[in-house]
């Protein structure tokens, strides 16, 4: 059973490795992820959001839907947590 | 208002469900008809939307007005629009069944059980509704939490069955999200449809090739394809009816449809069928899948257990379709989704109904119980019929094209996998049919003591069994005319 | 060779630390070892997300502005790429959410059985 753990992990983690064999180096300025939306997002904040701070505008207003979604997921860690541990009195 | 129907489908139950806890402090029996009102508005909501997809053509609502790729969006297509219509009908079907259930089975529960009831409803029409990678991510952890939630407090075991799930479930999700890291770091976008537009450039990257394999293994685990099935059989059993109810119809087609969406919208069928052969993957592992089930479904003596491995054969189905590659057989894969939903709900309400009356969901426990509970078990006659896939249910029609489909691409052993599953089909079901027509007077213990009297289910639980059978009957009549509106422009051009 | 690894040796650390967490994971019998490989694994990718975003020389996304809200030049090189660090926010949270749900079932499961080893738990299950 342990050898098949291994090898699973293996696998997987030399797949990832080759995988990274063509990605951009690590810091490279001209890396697509630098190049193709998030100029952007650096240049627009002020302009479009009055928020210096570029990560809380994307936070709050470019992306704002995936900080609702993820409130709601904490909502839901809260509410999990009392439906299961919570014993309920015999009504 | 109607061009905001696209989000409003959302936004309806994550509003309900931040205020069902309030509700239920106030009154208990407040929540029930406020998830009834819940998901009709989004039923309605997913209605128009369909309505205006098949007028108009695919959607494209901008969250927050930024233009896709800075913000996110989502795009309705046939695909999607038919997809929503079926996971807010159903969860709509599973809440108006609940109520006895959820009194019987989990006794003072209720108001929390109805919250995360709705958020596990809204993480599922997030998955379908959105256009953006990492938006997807957001809501399939939001239907994974609840859906942990929901399996674990179940039956004696549940919480053992719903921590395998939990660790496979992660793990499935972090290769998701390992798989859209990758994409990102050489495209740099997270919308689809952008993403579908720069791939191609780069198809020969290594890191291209490792996101899809990554996109796949989570997906799979998701979607319970064998070998990754071994989290569904115990935990959809130990579940509460209505958890099951909700999550077995849903999830798995669900996770075919994100694979659907990866696999065709995102990479481009040339990439998929031609650069990797991962369209021969999936046709090998859908035919084993569908072995696999349906021989293990013939092993089982409870009832919930068996419907557990006739889903995993499902699955086998649909990604055998989308395997064969070819256009047949991926508009009988399609119409399966849409098929397959329907039925798996009704076998789940059927299993829930008689847990509800013989407190056990054994094979045994359907001893006599076509004279106890006849309309209800003329509906399950019905959905048994169109799982084996006898015409005019709508189980037949999407096995024929899938067999069309299978043996125009001489895929053998696809065929003879389907061909051989409905028999087993047929033996486990007429297995059923057989105990319920046996009248035994003896009076074993769990009868109620009625007798050979009627006894029938609540009404409450029965309006959904009736509407689904009915559903069964008028899809596999109008078929044509389903796949002439919706499912011709959902297949991409191989 | 020595650039190809002085210009990925960031990610092939951070994946072999998601491999410890995934061999955590599935390879462990204790159910809170299970557990902690799971954080490990969620937080390795965190990590390695964190690490796209780095440019060399740049500092952090908050762009200098003069009096009236109107920014100075934008030199996107002298900035890190805010865009990562937004996702990973959402996915620290969600890495939380997920670990309470966990340990709150791990709590069941103990109040049930008595035991939080798997082999022992099958053994009380098959008896």
């Amino acid at each position: 059973m342990k050898a098949l753990n291994l090898l699973i992990v293996f696998l997987t983690g030399a797949l990832l490795i080759y995988g990274t064999l063509d990605m951009p180096d690590f810091g490279d300025p001209n890396s697509p992820a630098s190049l193709h939306v998030s100029p952007e997002y650096l240049q627009n904040t002020i302009q479009d959001t009055a928020t210096p701070n570029a990560v809380t505008s994307l936070l709050a207003d470019y992306r704002g839907y995936d900080t609702m979604g993820e409130t709601t997921v904490i909502f839901t860690a809260g509410i999990a947590c009392i439906l299961l541990l919570r014993t309920m009195r015999k009504e | 208002m109607k061009e905001h129907a696209p989000v409003l489908i959302v936004v309806f139950p994550i509003m309900f469900a931040f205020i069902t806890p309030l509700l239920g402090w106030i009154r208990k029996s407040l929540c029930y008809p406020w998830v009834i009102l819940a998901l009709s508005l989004s039923t309605i909501c997913s209605l128009i939307t369909l309505e205006e997809v098949m007028t108009g053509g695919v959607i494209h609502y901008y969250l927050g007005s930024w233009l896709p790729p800075w913000g996110i969006e989502y795009v309705v297509d046939h695909l999607n629009a038919m997809m929503l219509v079926i996971v807010s009908g159903a969860a709509l079907l599973v809440a108006i069944y609940s109520r006895r259930s959820i009194e019987a089975e989990l006794p003072g529960k209720m108001v929390y059980f109805y919250t995360i009831f709705l958020l596990q409803t809204t993480g599922f029409l997030g998955i379908v509704v959105t256009g953006d990678m990492f938006n997807l991510y957001v809501f399939l952890e939001i239907a994974s939490l609840a859906g942990y939630t929901l399996i674990a407090i179940g039956e004696d075991g549940a919480p053992l069955a719903s921590f395998r799930y939990i660790i496979m479930g992660t793990v499935g999700a972090c290769f998701y999200l390992l798989g859209v890291g990758y994409l990102y770091m050489v495209t740099g976008s997270l919308n689809m449809a952008d993403l579908a537009t720069i791939i191609p450039l780069i198809s020969d990257s290594k890191v291209v090739l490792t996101a899809f394999a990554f996109f796949m293994a989570g997906i799979a685990i998701k979607m319970a394809l064998f070998p990754l099935h071994v989290w569904l059989p115990d935990a959809y059993t130990r579940a509460p009816s209505t958890s099951s109810a909700l999550i077995a119809p849903l999830m798995t087609k669900i996770s075919v449809y994100v694979m659907i969406r990866i696999f065709f919208t995102v990479f481009k069928p040339s990439f998929t069928v031609d650069v990797l052969p991962a369209t021969d993957i999936l046709l090998w592992l859908g035919t084993i899948a569908i072995f696999g089930g349906a021989i293990m479904a013939l092993a089982q003596t409870d009832f919930k257990r068996m419907l557990c491995y006739i889903v995993v054969a499902e699955v086998g189905y649909m990604v055998g379709g989308i395997g064969v590659a070819n256009s047949i057989a991926m508009q009988g894969a399609v119409l399966h989704l849409l098929n397959d939903a329907v039925m798996t709900l009704g076998l789940f309400i059927v299993a829930g109904i008689v847990t509800y009356q013989m407190k056990g969901h054994l094979l045994s426990d359907f001893n006599a119980l076509f004279r106890k509970m006849p309309l209800t078990m003329v509906t399950f006659v019905v959905v048994a019929l169109s799982v084996i896939g006898v015409p005019p249910t709508c189980g037949f029609f999407s096995k024929w094209y899938l067999l069309q489909g299978g043996i125009m691409a001489g895929a053998w052993g696809f065929v003879v996998a389907l061909l051989l599953s409905s028999l087993i089909n047929i033996i486990l079901f007429f297995r059923i049919f057989e105990l319920g027509y046996v009248f035994q007077s003896d009076g074993s213990h769990h009868d109620h003591g009625h007798g050979g009297f009627i006894h029938e289910a609540p009404a409450s639980m029965l309006l959904p069994s009736v509407v689904v059978a009915l559903g069964i009957l008028a899809i596999g009549i109008y078929n044509q005319v389903i796949i002439n509106n919706i499912i011709t422009y959902v297949i991409p051009k191989f | 060779m020595i650039e190809l690894i002085a210009g990925k040796y960031n990610y092939w650390i951070y994946i072999i630390l998601m491999m410890i967490g995934f061999y955590a994971m599935i390879g462990k019998r204790n159910m809170v070892k299970k557990v902690i490989g799971m954080n490990i694994f969620q937080t390795s990718i965190i990590l390695f997300y964190i690490s796209i975003a780095f440019k060399k020389g740049a500092t952090l996304p908050i762009i200098r502005e003069t009096a009236d809200h109107v920014a100075a030049a934008v030199e996107v090189s002298q900035y890190i790429n805010p865009l990562p660090h937004v996702l990973m926010l959402t996915a620290i949270v969600v890495m939380v959410a997920t670990l309470g749900v966990a340990i709150a079932i791990l709590i069941l499961i103990y109040r049930r059985y008595g035991t939080l080893e798997e082999d022992e738990i099958l053994k009380k299950v098959k008896s």
